[in-house]
């Protein structure tokens, strides 16, 4: 029986000498890399960068919202309750709850916090070419806050780190001029590390960083350091207007010497509905195809983004970029009687963003409404002469002599007689050539706000209101920061 | 020889009436002294007995010299009486109150009805087996209160949610299943033969915090029959066919509604009308095309018994169902072999072995296909959805024997196409089991240590062959693949406890218990896709053939995870002469799951229990037992993903250069460091009584159930970068739920005359669900989405229920232009026809662009669930009928298509035509209107009554069957789902998503079958 009871004993002790030790808990993951012991190598810095250009796949935002808001175009799709979000934006309408506002602001602050990550531990390890990582990182980083600042002026400005959940509450709403100030320098940064030609297609240059900060400037009206800068890209001759205005937008002439910067999208992986921010193709010309459409040259999309017939009533005859920039279905069904397509419930023009379009001869993989391989060009040459024309033209000593050159440079290639003109009806001219220059491209929106034109020209646009969009109510409430939302949207 | 020639003297002497006496005497009830009617007396080890009569008087004629008589009744103590000399015997029966003397498993340990202190429920194996169910779940509804079971799809093999006292969480709301100690998940139960559980017990309160950071929903405690010791081994053999159908078809449109409606949309709206003869007769009614008649079948044999020193009862069974949408395509078979075998090594140790080995098959269809959520949420695309909103002027074929593509629509598919292009299965091989010893150390210790473990593996399969649905549907595969995947998982727990048990002077009783359980779960998976089918075949689906080069959405994967829990415990019983009970508990566990700083949490809880009709002043006669119990404690849920706590580079960052894909490195899920358990508080107090002589049986309980520290991944700022692909917040402990309920469950036993009896069962639940805290700085969070990509549509809210669904509310339908211009409420896009909303706020402007207009519009929670259960037996012929209903639960109707050529529930043949037509249903159009925002136009209410199962048996009579050396044989006919009541217009009004936060909306879940069968019983 004291055996007995002395070996219970010593079980018993065992038992609770295992039960004591916690450490059977402590384990650690397979397989895993931790975010904060991560950047050992130039490899790892290469890796960071290639995640942060990632959410410039994003750009069919603001390729929409730029046309829908604008008076270029309708939002269009199945009904007024698809993609409500633009429906609302095209008829002015729109508030805090917006599903397209919400993805653009997540997204943007993804792309800054992936930039953040890199700058973060900048000086973890010395390499090679680390300076050209970061420019490239600081490029993209500039480029989504200007994204930001343009959507919805002051938003907070977070550099060089990550934050966590307890430090949101603590970050403010920084003014829209900080906000500008930091990308100017981020711009600058990048444009002193970065050359002019990349060494891989996709990758940000020198002409870039400097078209974009030459943008960033017009933004702000800062029309003398818009202007040099812009001239510095005119000047290198890297670049020049693409000849066949109506071949431009294809895919075999994405790399065209008029590329400034695009987004890369490539049609090989395929991808669906599930998540938008996951695809590697371009999901803008399958949702603004021909709805329901059978025929030659075009394929089925999704009839969204609808150019509105005052945009193409603005074209002049004669104008190469009319046809190039829009799809006339019934004019096209006429020479093509095979064509049938439909309409949807949620707004019919008759015309169709030619530029962006889904193709038969440009598909990606399945589903091939979301994965169309063409580059999304966000600054093309003829925007840089513009710029800088608009820029020549409003700055305090004008300079409309070379303005009017960078304009009927535009001009001559679109096959249209030369202008002459100066001042006012200079810079209205520039507006007007901006319109049909970049019909489709989702410019007009920001160009009409920044030149103060929008009032006039959109219907339902409240001064004082509507040159922003709402900050996403959601986004209010999570940061718990106390932000104001923007005037007029309460 | 020597056997045969006993029997021999053994019948002569029952033949001669070798010393033999007539007796004869009364039945009494030992309370008040009256006879018993009907009373069961039986010469033991004999057939021969009488039963009593009116008055309760009996006799006996040729009865042996200390013959032993059995007397038994319902509702009594059974009493053997051994005959000795006299020939008058006076029997008094004490009235039984049996099922107090039922054990009652409460976790490590065992107690009775009598002496529980906590509130749980008690179903017997019989009770499961009666509704031939595929699986335990779907007969636990209505069986007890407390527990709701609704199911998430109605397809074979497909899992039901159980929910035990309401929604305690905004995540992960499944209850611990235990099956003979060892833990399964509720997937898992697609491997547990029903017919062979032997009781299940469902811990509700505080008592299941004996289970710490496992029980915060609840526990199910299962266990499996086991043979006896000493038992002769006998043979049972049952089985079942049946035949299945759907419970309801939807009023849909036929084709000249189709076409009328339709071109009033297009004309309303200036277009062409697209069809100019709308007499296109009935047209094609998809339902009929796609719903079938489906057989299901199931067989067990199993043999149990026993020696002296060891019982065994080893089984197997068949069950093979096909579905009533796709036949094969959605089919789950099973294949189970069990063997549950005990010995007494020494005569003071004792092992119990369980090996249960299942392979299962199930074959599903596409229910939730994400084909325009863009969310991560469940969206639409499943087979009904498309049955639903396919077109009725279409054929199913075309001349040349195709399937007709439904050009009309972007998304909605011919679903017969895509059943016929679906080929997905799954496989599961799992052996589950345990080794148990246990020690009795004297006669008040006892040491138990048992290994419980389960290997699993499954295997799937998914081939999409190259497919046209039709002009540029999503999805239409222009290349075919191929998706492999083979996952093992393998967990284990080894416990480790002591009891003890001890009465000191006959007036306290003490039970003590203390354990040690560690538990560790691992998981491999390896993922695979190749393209590129040779043939574009199934025969030919297979990695082996397949491509696997090229950067097409698909590749490689794997993942592998293990978790770890460790857990010491200790209770004590303290009992008073029977009347003053007291429990108390504690565990501490340690669980993998959490930061650091977190791992360790502590689950105490407390119960007391006074049994009043014990006391001596306790002179109410008609109450025979009376209990009044209370309970409070904590418990705990850690049912999050593993290493949650900390973030990994899991993000997606790829990016054309050179257009080629490169893929880098980014930030995935943000960590948390500070992640710790979710926390539960429960307090119960309830009161049992048992009245009408034993043969009713009441409880009723009162419960709250708070739960804290939420396991939440909201959403967060955007500042956190957690957005991109791959990417997503942090899980955090947020937010407060709390549970109020009633609990009513009475039980009614009434044996009438010997031949016959009958039974009432009737539990009703009634729970009030609230969030009482939400995540800091935030109002709510919202969820889902109506529609495509339209509103989101519920809400987790404090002050509302979870998961409620907020939105729009309507007050009517504008009849005039007038009321459009003269209500003085801005609504765009108004005009006559259209639905009137409520403007809430009062800014005289229907807000759309934000949530000022907004309100609860309904929750999926039910208010009150009820169910009730009715048995009777005449002789040899039982008939049984359950019944269950749902009342005040809400369903989204998100299976509408709302796109100007889908088909529509006939309900809109009523729409507004015109000044007065009606002030419900808005007008059709193809043009622009609000009508299509997400509202309470389209949350309905979802009560109903349904009669579960209706069942009818006959057992031959003994004579008959002892022909064939049968010792029982009973044959059955029964019905699942006969029929259900409700003004749902959905398939299934029990639907739930089983997602707390979207669980009622509904995208056209594949619903409940109505099941006819034939069964029987056989027993050797």
């Amino acid at each position: 029986m004291k055996i007995k009871f002395t070996k219970l004993a010593v079980i018993l002790t065992l038992i609770l000498a295992i039960a004591s030790c916690d450490s059977f808990v402590e384990i650690d993951p397979y397989y895993a890399q931790d975010a904060d012991s991560y950047f050992n190598n130039s490899d790892d810095y290469s890796k960071a960068l290639t995640g942060a250009y990632d959410l410039l796949q994003t750009s069919y935002l603001d390729l929409f919202i730029g046309e829908i808001a604008s008076d270029n175009s309708i939002a269009g799709g199945e009904s007024v309750t698809d993609s409500e979000g633009l429906h609302q934006i095209d008829a002015m309408t729109h508030g805090g709850v917006n599903v397209e506002l919400r993805n653009l602001f997540r997204w943007m602050y993804t792309g800054i916090t992936r930039v953040n990550y890199i700058y973060e531990f900048k000086d973890k390890v010395a390499f090679d070419g680390k300076n050209k990582i970061l420019a490239e990182a600081a490029f993209l980083r500039a480029f989504y806050y200007f994204q930001l600042v343009k959507f919805f002026g002051d938003v907070p400005l977070v550099i060089d780190k990550r934050l966590g959940a307890s430090a949101v509450p603590q970050q403010a709403r920084t003014a829209a001029a900080d906000v500008y100030a930091q990308i100017e320098k981020d711009l600058l940064f990048a444009s002193s590390n970065l050359g002019w030609t990349a060494l891989e297609k996709g990758r940000v240059t020198k002409g870039a960083a400097l078209a974009l900060l030459g943008k960033v400037y017009l933004y702000q009206n800062k029309f003398d350091q818009a202007a040099s800068t812009l001239d510095q890209v005119i000047n290198q001759g890297q670049y020049s207007l693409f000849a066949e205005y109506d071949k431009l937008f294809l895919v075999v002439n994405e790399s065209s010497s008029e590329t400034v910067f695009d987004v890369q999208y490539v049609g090989s992986e395929g991808g669906g509905f599930g998540c938008f921010v996951c695809l590697e193709g371009f999901l803008a010309p399958g949702f603004q195809g021909v709805r329901g459409y059978s025929g030659p040259i075009y394929a089925a999309g999704f009839s969204y983004n609808l150019p509105t017939k005052d945009l193409v009533d603005e074209f002049e005859a004669n104008d190469v970029r009319k046809n190039a920039s829009i799809l006339d279905i019934e004019a096209f069904k006429k020479i093509n009687p095979a064509v049938k397509y439909t309409v949807g419930a949620g707004g019919h023009t008759g015309f169709y963003n030619n530029k962006y379009i889904k193709r038969q001869d440009q598909l990606g993989l399945q589903d091939q409404n979301l994965t169309s391989p063409v580059n999304h060009k966000i600054i093309r040459y003829a925007d840089v002469l513009l710029m800088a024309a608009e820029a020549h033209n409003r700055k305090a000593n004008a300079n409309n002599q070379l303005a009017l050159q960078y304009v009927n440079q535009v001009r001559a290639r679109a096959k249209l007689p030369a202008i002459s003109k100066s001042g006012a009806d200079l810079t209205t001219a520039i507006y007007r050539e901006r319109r049909v220059e970049f019909a489709g491209e989702g410019l007009r929106f920001f160009d009409l706000v920044r030149t103060g034109q929008a009032a006039s020209k959109i219907v339902g646009f409240q001064t004082g209101k509507n040159e922003l969009f709402p900050i996403p109510q959601a986004e209010i409430d999570l940061a718990n920061a106390g932000w104001i939302q923007n005037k007029g949207y309460n | 020889m020597k056997i045969t020639l006993l029997l021999v003297a053994i019948m002569l002497s029952s033949f001669l009436g070798f010393g033999q006496i007539s007796i004869k005497g009364r039945v009494l009830d030992k309370n008040d002294g009256q006879g018993l009617p009907g009373v069961n007396i039986v010469i033991k080890g004999t057939s021969q007995g009488t039963v009593s009569d009116i008055e309760g008087g009996y006799s006996l004629e040729a009865v042996a010299e200390s013959a032993v008589l059995v007397i038994s009744y319902v509702g009594y103590v059974t009493q053997e009486v051994t005959v000795s000399g006299k020939t008058n015997y006076s029997i008094e029966l004490v009235s039984d109150v049996k099922s107090l003397e039922e054990v009652v498993v409460i976790g490590y340990g065992t107690s009775t009805v009598k002496e529980l202190t906590g509130a749980i429920s008690r179903v017997s194996g019989k009770d499961i087996e009666a509704r031939n169910p595929v699986r335990l779940d779907q007969a636990l509804q209505g069986q007890t209160a407390g527990v709701q079971i609704s199911t998430a799809s109605g397809s074979p093999g497909g899992s039901s949610n159980i929910r035990i006292r309401g929604l305690g969480s905004n995540g992960n709301n499944n209850p611990l299943i235990l099956v003979d100690g060892i833990i399964y998940s509720v997937e898992g139960l697609n491997a547990l033969n029903p017919s062979d559980i032997e009781s299940v017990n469902v811990l509700k309160d505080a008592s299941a915090s004996i289970y710490g950071v496992l029980a915060g929903n609840g526990v199910i405690v299962v266990t499996t029959k086991q043979g006896k010791k000493g038992g002769k081994p006998s043979i049972e053999f049952s089985g079942y066919v049946g035949l299945q159908e759907t419970t309801k078809k939807l009023d849909l449109l036929n084709a000249r509604q189709y076409a009328v409606l339709k071109n009033e949309m297009f004309g309303s709206a200036g277009q062409v009308v697209p069809f100019l003869n709308p007499d296109l007769g009935n047209g094609t009614d998809w339902q009929d095309a796609v719903f079938q008649r489906a057989p299901m079948q199931n067989y067990n044999l199993n043999l149990t018994g026993g020696t002296d020193k060891s019982s065994y009862s080893i089984g197997g069974s068949y069950l093979s169902q096909k579905g009533i949408v796709g036949g094969d395509k959605a089919s789950f078979e099973r294949y189970n072999v069990r063997i549950n075998f005990s010995t007494d090594l020494t005569s003071k140790i004792k092992l119990q072995s369980i090996l249960l080995f299942t392979n299962e098959f199930r074959a599903t269809l596409p229910e939730y296909r994400n084909v325009f959520s863009n969310d991560g949420q469940p969206g639409i695309g499943s087979v009904l959805y498309n049955t639903i909103n396919a077109s009725p002027a279409a054929s199913i074929r075309q001349p040349d024997g195709s399937f007709t593509k439904l050009n009309e629509f972007l998304d909605v598919i011919n679903p017969l196409a895509q059943i016929e292009n679906t080929y997905n299965w799954s496989k599961a091989n799992k052996f589950v089991g345990k080794e148990e010893v246990s020690y009795n150390i004297n006669s008040n210790f006892d040491l138990t240590g048992r290994f419980g473990y389960d290997y699993s593996n499954f295997p799937s399969k998914t081939f999409s062959p190259i497919v046209d649905y039709g002009l540029n549907k999503p999805q239409n595969a222009t290349f075919s693949s191929v998706q492999q995947t083979e996952q093992t998982s393998f967990s284990y727990n080894v416990d480790f406890y002591l009891n003890y048990n001890r009465t000191f002077n006959e007036l306290h009783k003490v039970k003590g218990t203390a354990g040690f359980v560690r538990s560790q779960n691992y998981y491999k998976g390896l993922f695979t896709t190749g393209f590129d089918i040779p043939n574009n075949s199934w025969e030919f689906a297979d990695i082996s053939l397949a491509n696997l080069t090229g950067l097409k959405n698909g590749g490689v994967g794997s993942g592998e995870v293990q978790s770890r829990l460790q857990s010491v415990f200790i209770r004590g019983e303290y009992a008073y002469k029977e009347k003053y009970l007291f429990s108390a508990l504690a565990r501490r566990d340690v669980s993998s799951k959490f930061g650091r700083d977190n791992i360790s949490g502590y689950f105490p809880a407390v119960s007391a229990a006074w049994v009043a009709s014990s006391e001596s002043f306790f002179k109410i006669d008609f109450i025979q037992f009376m209990k009044v119990r209370a309970s409070f404690g904590v418990a705990g849920s850690d049912r999050i993903g593993e290493f949650r706590y900390r973030a990994f580079l899991g993000g997606e960052g790829v990016y054309p250069f050179g257009d080629q894909l490169i893929n880098g490195v980014a930030i995935g899920r943000a960590g948390n460091s500070s992640l710790r358990w979710e926390k539960n508080i429960q307090t119960n107090i309830g009161i049992d009584l048992t009245t009408l002589k034993g043969k009713l049986d009441v409880s009723i309980d009162y419960f709250t159930k708070k739960t804290s520290d939420l396991l939440f991944e909201p959403e967060t700022s955007a500042l956190l970068g957690t957005y991109g692909a791959g990417g997503a917040p942090p899980i955090i402990n947020g937010g407060d739920v709390k549970n109020t309920g009633i609990e009513l469950q009475l039980n009614y036993t009434n044996q009438v005359t010997s031949d016959f009896s009958y039974n009432v069962n009737f539990n009703a639940t009634k729970i009030k669900n609230e969030v009482t805290q939400t995540p800091v700085g935030v109002d709510f969070i919202s969820y889902g989405s109506f529609g495509i990509g339209g509103e989101r549509a519920t809400r987790f809210q404090r002050g509302l229920p979870i998961g409620a669904f907020y939105g729009f509310k309507t007050e009517g339908v504008y009849q005039t232009s007038q009321e459009v211009t003269e209500r003085g409420v801005n609504q765009q896009n108004a005009s006559r026809g259209d639905l009137r909303y409520v403007d809430q706020d009062g800014n005289k402007t229907i807000n759309f662009g934000d949530n000022s207009d907004k309100v609860l519009l309904g929750s999926a929670i039910p208010d009150v669930i009820l169910g009730l259960n009715t048995g009777a037996k005449y002789k040899g012929i039982d008939f049984s009928v359950s019944f269950y209903s749902s009342i005040g639960n809400s369903i989204l109707r998100n299976f509408e298509r709302q796109a100007p050529l889908a088909n529509m529930l006939a309900y809109r043949i009523g729409r507004w035509t015109g000044e007065g037509s009606t002030n419900e249903n808005p007008r059709l159009t193809n043009g622009e209107s609000r009508n299509n925002v997400y509202s309470d136009y389209f949350v309905e209410d979802a009560s109903y009554l349904r009669i579960r199962n209706i069942q009818l048996g006959y057992l031959l009579p003994a004579s008959l069957i002892n022909k064939i050396g049968a010792k029982k044989l009973r044959f059955y006919i029964a019905v699942n789902n006969l029929a259900t009541f409700t003004k749902y217009r959905g398939f299934d009004p029990d639907f739930n998503s089983g997602d707390a936060l979207l669980g009622g909306v509904d995208f056209g879940a594949y619903p409940q079958a109505r099941t006819y069968m034939v069964g029987f019983n056989l027993n050797f």
